[in-house]
């Protein structure tokens, strides 16, 4: 077995567990499962990660010696040979533990978007351990419950984070789904709803420079939506381009989204793909796929590309990438 | 990239420098060299106001843009790319005008070449790949290492003093003097000297203006907010929400104090923005609660259990954790990519994240500490202090003073702290004093044994008191029973070094490394000429300044 246990004993005696693969280091498994520890170089320069190991066998990897005190190590450069416990010279509460929140939450409002869509709003019930703020990455999902049971669905955030407890979602009714189910038949404003989350890492890779592109189809345009209008409040310069996929064109995303997008982000190009238009459409007729193959012709500048929507829609996206073989790099989420 | 401004540089087989996708400080690739093009671009400004100044028609405006540009390249200031594209672009404009300004002037005089005459391109592509001339590295095959090291002092000082001087500026304390220092400097650059006495005059011309500029800082800070007294800041929470403010703008703690008015949120202090709370005009608010946290390089645990938003305003920033990067801000030349700026003081807000997050449940039990020691409060007390030294209570002082840093060598000065005799008083500014300060280190002939001067923006108080002391006692800097330990690590500490060689202050113990870019042969010339010390250990350095001063 290749993978070995970390222990990390806080100065105040907590234990905290998780599994490190081997040739993986202590900082970056940890941070897979969730516990931040202070660091900045990850490379073994700073010396901001150092801890001392108690008990197990490591390598450690190249480090400037000078950031090393006598008998300690740097966990960003720790590869334990086995399992290793690890005392960490700080208190329980200094470790930043990413816990799931849960909150309670009241639906604000429901209204028809596109097809079969529902805009659902909720507001954070006032608490005062956790506040009234929603903190999360633009791209992530939250989990809603249907009240009285214990069924959770995750729907993505399309709004941004913010002081005044809101959340937006855009929700695809599915005929026989629960939660639409719920929303159709059950759901008022006013119901109090559990949510839990931020969770998910379909999120922004800020440190790229690379051109972005964003490929949402259906209700894959919630976390896409966020996440352009996060770029657009902090006026970010890439080159960025939106791609909108959809049947008929009564299914598109509605016109004033997409100006709102692009007075946010003036560079940003739009291309709404629609597979069965009518007759007089103007704008690219195929699939969100094609319209990006189409994109990638245009360019020899190697993109990130965001995509968001139905299973058929990544799994075309995936081959068409391999195809082309390119430098490109593929963040998506399944709806 | 290569970048080896800082304390930290990475140390590699191949020499000192962070030279992979990413520095020590976390600052990526792209925006290095966007920062080295930026820089460049800022040379060709100063060659032509060099001789605007040099002509009496200096252009004001763009005299404060490269303060705000230098600024913004300083270590732990400005991550973020986007900024530095629109700052390169807004560069050329600038550069551009006071072109056009010189040749109307100057009809038929020869075009100036070099940065004057670069085009940067429009768009991030086209601009990294234009960087690689820019580097400090450019041309090393050419001229060698000593000659990129003089280089790298002069423009690592002179973003120092930049620094200040913006501090300065934004509080209405400026002067043309100033400019055409700064604007001297960037165009010796541009000329891409080789002269190695030639680049020793002007870091020493540096450290004398830096010495203007912090006296100019000096006065913005008592002319706006008051003489700054002995004060007792509290360093544990209050119960209630709260706002975190960090860096060492107090014009826009003062903002934020505005701002909360009439609102029962705290404000507290952060790493070099404690000495604030000395200020009669800041202390006079009462939502100036207290200190929270230590130096720059604890933030990461000190943020995330912050219960309310966080401001910070100038260095030092790290990359913000998960945990608070939706409740930290950035202000003046800070930034971070997808972090909230705020461009134009308007805090409003912060002040609503401080009402939407949660505050400190309840109030631990008071600890304070005692600060405000600038150099009219020690002044004040002068008469004391020369009696207590003529009568052999206090035997020596020690001025540790500079910045903090995660590198495990920085015990140096804890220790020092910890071990100098008690008939001795420590002086202390800059976020290094967070090592010790915590603690109480009693009193000695009736002064407190510890007296914080406060910023490191305040070493202008710390040398107006040795100045003070040498001329009471008629003898020299030199001469008085007086130790400088300096711990370095930005490159404002470079500009103070400067300064201390440019006033004839010898035997300065700089640490806890030496700066990566002086080659041997440059520390050579700081050792023999200036009497620069590398430190040793707490207890030979402490023996040897109390035996210097017996001697
Ligand atoms: S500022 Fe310091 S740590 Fe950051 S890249 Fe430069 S030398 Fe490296
Ligand atoms: S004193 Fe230096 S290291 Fe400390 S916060 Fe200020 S700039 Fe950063
Ligand atoms: S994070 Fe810098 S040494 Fe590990």
């Amino acid at each position: 077995m290749s993978e070995r246990e970390v222990t990390l004993v806080t100065r105040d005696g907590a234990e905290l567990r998780f599994p490190c693969a081997a040739k993986d280091n202590v900082l970056a498994a940890s941070e897979a499962a969730g516990y931040f520890l202070p660091a900045m170089c990850h490379e073994g320069t700073c010396g901001l990660c150092h801890a001392r190991v108690t008990e197990g066998k490591y390598t450690m990897g190249p480090h400037n010696s000078a950031a090393l005190q006598g008998g300690e190590v740097l966990l960003c450069r720790c590869e334990p040979d086995e399992n290793l416990t690890v005392a960490l010279p700080y208190n329980q509460a200094q470790v930043l533990r990413y816990k799931v929140p849960v909150r309670q939450a009241v639906i604000e409002s429901m209204e028809p978007a596109w097809q079969n869509a529902v805009a659902l709003t909720l507001r954070l019930q006032p608490d005062p351990e956790q506040g009234q703020a929603v903190e999360f990455s633009p791209g992530q999902y939250m989990e809603l419950t249907i009240p009285g049971t214990d069924i959770r669905r995750a729907y993505s955030l399309a709004n941004l984070p913010n002081w005044e407890g809101r959340l937006d979602f855009l929700i695809r009714l599915a005929p026989h789904g629960q939660f639409s189910t719920f929303l159709r038949e059950q759901a008022k404003v006013g119901d109090a709803i559990t949510v839990r989350g931020p969770s998910g890492s379909f999120i922004l890779d800020e440190s790229s420079v690379r051109p972005r592109c964003f490929v949402g189809g259906g209700c894959g345009l919630a976390p896409i939506l966020s996440m352009l209008r996060h770029l657009g409040e902090f006026q970010d310069s890439q080159p960025t381009h939106l791609i909108f996929g959809a049947n008929r064109e009564s299914e598109l995303v509605p016109q004033s989204d997409v100006e709102a997008v692009t007075a946010a982000l003036p560079q940003i190009g739009v291309t709404l793909a629609v597979s069965a238009p009518e007759e007089n459409w103007q704008g690219f007729q195929g699939t969100a796929p094609a319209a990006l193959d189409a994109f990638l012709s245009q360019t020899d500048e190697p993109i990130d590309i965001y995509a968001c929507g139905p299973p058929k829609m990544l799994e075309a996206i995936e081959i068409l990438l391999q195809q082309r073989n390119r430098d490109d790099r593929l963040i998506a989420e399944r709806l | 990239m290569f970048c080896y401004q800082c304390e930290q540089t990475a140390h590699t087989d191949s020499g000192a420098g962070c030279a992979t996708s990413k520095g020590v400080c976390g600052k990526d690739e792209a925006t290095a060299d966007l920062q080295d093009l930026l820089i460049h671009l800022l040379k060709g400004i100063g060659q032509y106001s060099t001789r605007l100044h040099a002509a009496g028609t200096p252009d004001a405006a763009a005299d404060h843009f490269i303060l705000f540009g230098l600024f913004t390249t300083l270590t732990n200031v400005n991550f973020n790319r986007a900024r530095f594209v629109e700052l390169i672009a807004e560069a050329a404009r600038i550069r551009d005008r006071v072109r056009a300004a010189y040749e109307a002037a100057n009809p038929g005089a020869p075009p100036l070449g070099g940065p004057a005459a670069f085009t940067p391109a429009t768009d991030l592509a086209g601009l990294l790949k234009q960087a690689s001339p820019a580097s400090v590295r450019a041309g090393i095959e050419l001229v060698g290492e000593d000659v990129i090291g003089l280089r790298s002092l002069v423009l690592y000082g002179l973003k120092g003093v930049a620094a200040y001087a913006h501090h300065a500026d934004v509080l209405g304390q400026t002067s043309p003097e100033v400019g055409a220092g700064i604007a001297h400097a960037l165009d010796l650059l541009a000329s891409d000297p080789t002269d190695v006495p030639v680049l020793l005059n002007e870091a020493l011309a540096l450290g004398h203006l830096n010495f203007k500029v912090m006296g100019l800082l000096d006065a913005a800070n008592t002319g706006t907010y008051g003489t700054p007294q002995p004060t007792n800041v509290k360093v544990t929470p209050v119960a209630g929400k709260a706002i975190l403010v960090s860096g060492h703008d107090l014009k826009d703690l003062h903002a934020i104090l505005e701002a909360v008015k009439g609102t029962d949120i705290n404000v507290y202090t952060h790493g070099e923005l404690l000495p604030a709370h000395s200020y009669p005009n800041l202390k006079a608010y009462p939502n100036l609660a207290g200190n929270y946290g230590t130096a720059w390089q604890n933030q990461q645990l000190e943020f995330a259990a912050f219960p309310g938003p966080i401001v910070m305003t100038s260095n030092c920033l790290i990359e913000p954790q998960p945990a608070y990067r939706n409740r930290i801000f950035t202000a003046g030349p800070v930034g971070w990519p997808g972090v909230r700026h705020i461009a134009n003081g308007d805090y409003s807000q912060v002040v609503q994240a401080a009402q939407a997050l949660p505050g400190f449940p309840e109030t631990a039990p008071e600890k304070t500490i005692l600060i405000g020691f600038g150099k009219d409060a020690v002044l004040g007390v002068a008469g004391k202090v020369i009696d207590a030294v003529k009568s052999g209570a206090v035997k020596h002082f020690f001025l540790i003073g500079g910045c903090d840093g995660a590198a495990p060598g920085r015990n140096y000065y804890t220790d020092f702290a910890e071990k100098a005799p008690q008939d001795t008083i420590l002086l202390t500014l800059g976020c290094g004093k967070f090592r010790f300060n915590m603690e109480d280190h009693g009193t000695v002939a009736g002064l407190p044994r510890l007296l914080d001067v406060g910023q490191c923006n305040d070493s202008y108080s710390a040398i107006h008191i040795a100045l003070a002391l040498a001329n009471a006692f008629e003898c020299g800097v030199n001469d008085l029973p007086l130790s400088l330990i300096v711990s370095w690590f930005e490159q404002k500490a470079a500009a103070v070094l400067l300064t201390l060689l440019a006033l004839g202050v010898r035997n300065v113990r700089l640490g806890p490394t030496l700066p990566a870019f002086l080659t041997p042969a440059l520390v050579g010339v700081l050792v023999e000429k200036f009497g620069v010390l590398p430190i040793t250990t707490a207890e030979a350095d402490i023996a040897a300044s109390l035996n210097r001063a017996a001697a």
